[in-house]
């Protein structure tokens, strides 16, 4: 493990037993696992290059007894992690040695479903997925939709404010949650918006969706729901280059278009996924973009048009329209199942992501190109086109001495040349523990402690998830001080990990 | 009054930082012609940021525009729609309801109100277009939040907080927002006659449709009588109309229009107004223009009511009726504007007990001075919340330096 944790907190530790006791007391039966073999399954996320077994695993089933769970560790100091599904790709849910993981799988009922003002109401531990098919029977669906969606839970799409390919038209998880019942460190229980379009005060959802888990945590959520759209249709166009299919994406963009989801894949990317799902992607083209386009008929029919022409102008060497909705879901089979298509053709990968502006697309590519070669290491790319998330998949064997530190500082150089371009670390996955030690790269020590702040603000003991986001702990007192010098800890005794 | 007028981000720097040394509060305005929102602030130091009134980007292929904080709203949209571009939150121009000079308000202005206009219900606020920040906090220090790419989860997302902040939390110094291609076109559907029940039901119907509705407002007879503009032009006495918007490309709009207008054919037969016509309606819909400041109702509070869409019409009806007052809804029934008759509290008591029982909320948006030192000018929170909305403040304002008091009595925001 390269990335380093707070060290553990020997005199919690010494207290495992008396903690275990005084948890089971809150949440009877089975919702306290103790026991290294019960404890396996929770030692890591989606990043699993790194585990970690908790302390315990405590896993709640209301929402008084997640107050009660966290008022008792705040009054005993003992660091929590909450978890959902544990899809995070960022080590978002990694756990502690000295920390209880606090698991919201059992928070699985969706609570309300009201069309008239078309919101749900849902626990955090329903599945994404779950929610759009609640409400399918009427015409409705929920639109943030992760890659992951059959298995991520919503509680974990607002820590990380997740989005997925109809990010563009429709928007991430912050621009489609309406409001939560959110329990603060200490066990206290807020209510935070509704079903109105705006809360009062200031806009906390609007900063708890994003936070990763560091703020509080969330056990109930009430999401926007939309109308299904009409129907979709979806191009498939290849290029035999990066820039004219990037320049294609632009194009269709300055006539006003907005698809519900544009991807791009690079020809490593479509090798792997043609070959595990024979798709019929062309293999003799440099890029491939899918375009997919949704509303009412009429609209999506001259729509195509206008692409396809815009396409063409491009230089598009190839060019399908589906006919079908099984040829369209044919089309977007292979971009959905990029990750495990190269996970057959390598024995272990690293999905980055970061977001560029888009014109820079055709400089990072080539640059990425120069960085394999210096690594030695193969890269595969799948990005969403239309708003500049990249997701390069960096190919390496995690037995082979020194592939996965030469993976891990591949990946590094990619995102610095992210931020270099005018773009961010993380666009959807966030920042975890993977991208913790990168943040200075984006953020200065003044931006990065007025951040630390606001957590200061949701939890003043520091307890909640610490370790991940921020790459250096900081005490609540210190930040609180005025005048802070650029770049002086006033405090250098305190450990940076 | 002291008015310092600064011209670049070192100097906002420097002046918070004199403010906190003196312990001397400063009121943040762009043009100032939101100054009467808000309890009124116990300071006579005014720093102006009219002159950070720069585009320092705007890369239309990127969807985005970064300008300076002081940049006139303006000017911005004039430059965006020059490429065939606008803010998809179709931010609401105060100037009309406050009586405010026209045409005045920047950016950074429009941000801290949190302002949005009817297409709310589909593209969002101003929060959901404030893409990154640099500002200076009242600890006199110079962050940024955010970037300048439109998709981003990197930290907290500090923009949120900032977007409806009413200068409270740090002075905005550039901001990144994001831009979308300008619909092609533009279709209204009107109904008339509809009592406000019976139109907010209409309104669930078409927001429910798969029609794509990006606005969807009610205006009562009565709101209509003293009107002058667009609304006047298609009203006719003492008959509400009710407004459906849809936008996109021309043969969608017409032919969504079309299909939405036979599923309303329960509430009437809908008349169809199209492109400048329509999008002069929504304009007037989105400046609140019956509640004009130069109209009969000039010295008439007005309430700014977010509610659950569903319960608006039945509340607006009742408040109306029970205060003598106006009523007109944008956003399905979810946004109420209310003018009412001139009362000691400016019917503050009455109004926020009847809300709160639909889960809504009430800010006053126009009223005298005497009126906003006497209430709660914005919505009382719960004793959790606003405790944690006086702890966020303090983690960007220890000191409680920038526009002292204005969100709220009695505490530090």
């Amino acid at each position: 493990m390269t990335i380093l944790m707070p060290e553990p907190d020997q005199s919690v530790l010494a207290r495992r037993d008396e903690i275990i006791a005084a948890l089971r007391r809150i949440v009877p039966g089975e919702g306290v696992i103790s026991s290294a073999a019960e404890m396996k399954p929770y030692e890591s996320d989606g990043l699993m290059a790194y585990r970690q077994p908790p302390m315990v695993v405590v896993l709640p089933s209301t929402t008084k007894q997640v107050s009660e769970v966290l008022r008792y560790c705040h009054q005993n100091g003992i660091k929590v992690v909450p978890r959902g599904s544990g899809t995070s790709l960022s080590g978002g849910a990694l756990p502690l040695a000295d920390g209880v993981l606090l698991g919201l799988g059992k928070f699985k009922r969706i609570r309300e479903i009201d069309f008239d003002n078309r919101a749900v109401v849902v626990e955090p531990g329903v599945t994404n997925l779950a929610i759009s098919q609640a409400v399918d029977h009427a015409g409705f669906y929920y639109a943030p939709d992760p890659s992951s969606q059959i298995a991520c839970s919503i509680g974990g799409n607002i820590a990380e404010n997740s989005g997925g390919v109809h990010c563009l038209k429709y928007g991430m998880t912050t621009n489609n949650v309406l409001g939560c019942e959110i329990v603060l460190m200490t066990g206290e229980i807020l209510r935070i918006g509704g079903k109105a379009a705006e809360c009062a005060g200031y806009d906390l959802m609007g900063v708890i969706t994003g936070s990763e888990g560091l703020l509080g945590v969330i056990t109930e959520v009430t999401v926007r729901i939309l109308r299904k759209p009409e129907t979709a249709r979806a191009l498939m166009i290849g290029f035999q280059s990066v820039e004219a299919a990037g320049q294609c994406v632009a194009d269709v963009i300055s006539a006003g278009i907005i698809p519900g989801g544009m991807e791009m894949m690079d020809k490593p990317a479509i090798h792997a996924a043609e070959a595990f799902v024979h798709a019929g992607y062309p293999l003799d083209v440099e890029a491939l973009l899918i375009i997919e386009l949704d509303g009412p008929q009429v609209e999506v029919d001259e729509l195509i048009g206008r692409v396809e022409a815009i396409a063409l102008q491009c230089g598009s060497t190839t060019c399908q329209i589906s006919t079908s909705e099984q040829q369209r879901l044919l089309f977007w089979s292979g971009r959905k199942a990029a990750f495990p298509a190269v996970g057959r053709i390598s024995p272990d990968y690293l999905c980055m992501d970061g977001t560029i502006p888009r014109a820079q697309l055709p400089l990072v590519l080539r640059r990425m190109n120069e960085m394999s070669e210096k690594y030695g290491l193969r890269v595969a790319n799948v990005f969403h086109a239309g708003d500049g998330n990249l997701h390069p998949l960096i190919l390496y064997d995690a037995n082979k001495p020194g592939e996965q530190d030469a993976a891990e500082a591949f990946g590094a150089d990619i995102l610095r040349l992210c931020v270099e371009v005018g773009g961010v670390l993380t666009g959807e996955h966030g920042v975890g523990i993977e991208k913790r030690d990168l943040m200075p790269e984006m953020f200065s020590d003044i931006d990065l402690n007025q951040q630390q702040r606001l957590k200061c603000a949701f939890d003043s003991e520091g307890l909640l998830n610490p370790g991940k986001v921020f790459p250096t702990l900081h005490r609540c007192a210190e930040l609180g001080r005025m005048h802070v010098h650029k770049g002086q800890l006033p405090f250098p005794d305190i450990p940076r990990f | 009054m002291d008015t310092l007028k600064v011209r670049d981000a070192q100097e906002v720097e420097d002046a918070v930082r004199a403010a906190i040394a003196n312990e001397q509060p400063i009121e943040i305005v762009g043009h100032g012609g939101k100054r009467t929102i808000g309890q009124p602030m116990a300071t006579n130091a005014v720093l102006e940021l009219s002159a950070l009134n720069a585009v320092a980007a705007y890369e239309p292929n990127e969807l985005i525009i970064t300008v300076q904080a002081g940049a006139p709203m303006a000017d911005v949209l004039s430059l965006i729609d020059s490429k065939n571009q606008h803010f998809a939150f179709e931010p609401m121009d105060t100037a009309t309801l406050l009586g405010t000079a026209p045409g005045a308000g920047t950016v950074a202005g429009m941000i801290g109100a949190g302002l949005a206009g009817p297409r709310r219900i589909k593209a969002g606020g101003a929060r959901d277009h404030l893409l990154g920040a640099h500002a200076v906090s009242g600890f006199g220090e110079s962050f940024k939040a955010g970037g300048k790419v439109v998709k981003n989860v990197t930290g907290y997302d500090l923009c949120k907080l900032l977007a409806g902040s009413w200068g409270t939390l740090a002075v905005m110094t550039e901001v990144t927002l994001k831009v979308t291609p300008r619909p092609e076109s533009e279709r209204t559907l009107v109904l008339r006659g509809l009592g406000d029940v019976v139109a907010n039901k209409a309104m669930t119907t078409a927001l429910g449709s798969p029609y794509d509705v990006t606005g969807a407002a009610h205006l009562p007879g009565s709101a209509l009588r003293t009107t002058a503009g667009a609304l006047a032009e298609i009203a006719q006495p003492d008959q509400a109309l009710t407004l459906l918007r849809l936008e996109g490309i021309t043969s969608s709009a017409s032919h969504r229009a079309q299909s939405l207008r036979a599923a309303l054919k329960s509430f009437g037969d809908a008349e169809l107004i199209e492109d400048e016509a329509s999008a002069a309606l929504w304009r007037a819909v989105r400046d609140v223009e019956p509640f004009a400041a130069s109209g009969p109702r000039a010295l008439w509070p007005v309430w700014r009511i977010v509610c659950p869409p569903a319960a608006g019409g039945a509340f607006g009806e009742q408040l109306a009726r029970e205060s003598g007052g106006e009523v007109m809804y944008d956003w399905g029934g979810g946004l109420i504007w209310a003018a009412l008759p001139p009362a000691a509290d400016g019917h503050a008591k009455a109004l926020r007990q009847r809300v709160e029982k639909i889960a809504g909320h009430a800010t006053l948006i126009r009223g005298s001075d005497v009126v906003r030192a006497a209430i709660d000018v914005f919505h009382p929170q719960p004793a959790g919340l606003a405790a944690l909305g006086d702890r966020v403040k303090r983690s960007f304002d220890p000191t409680n330096i920038l526009n002292r008091g204005r969100m709220s009595r009695g505490s530090a925001t």
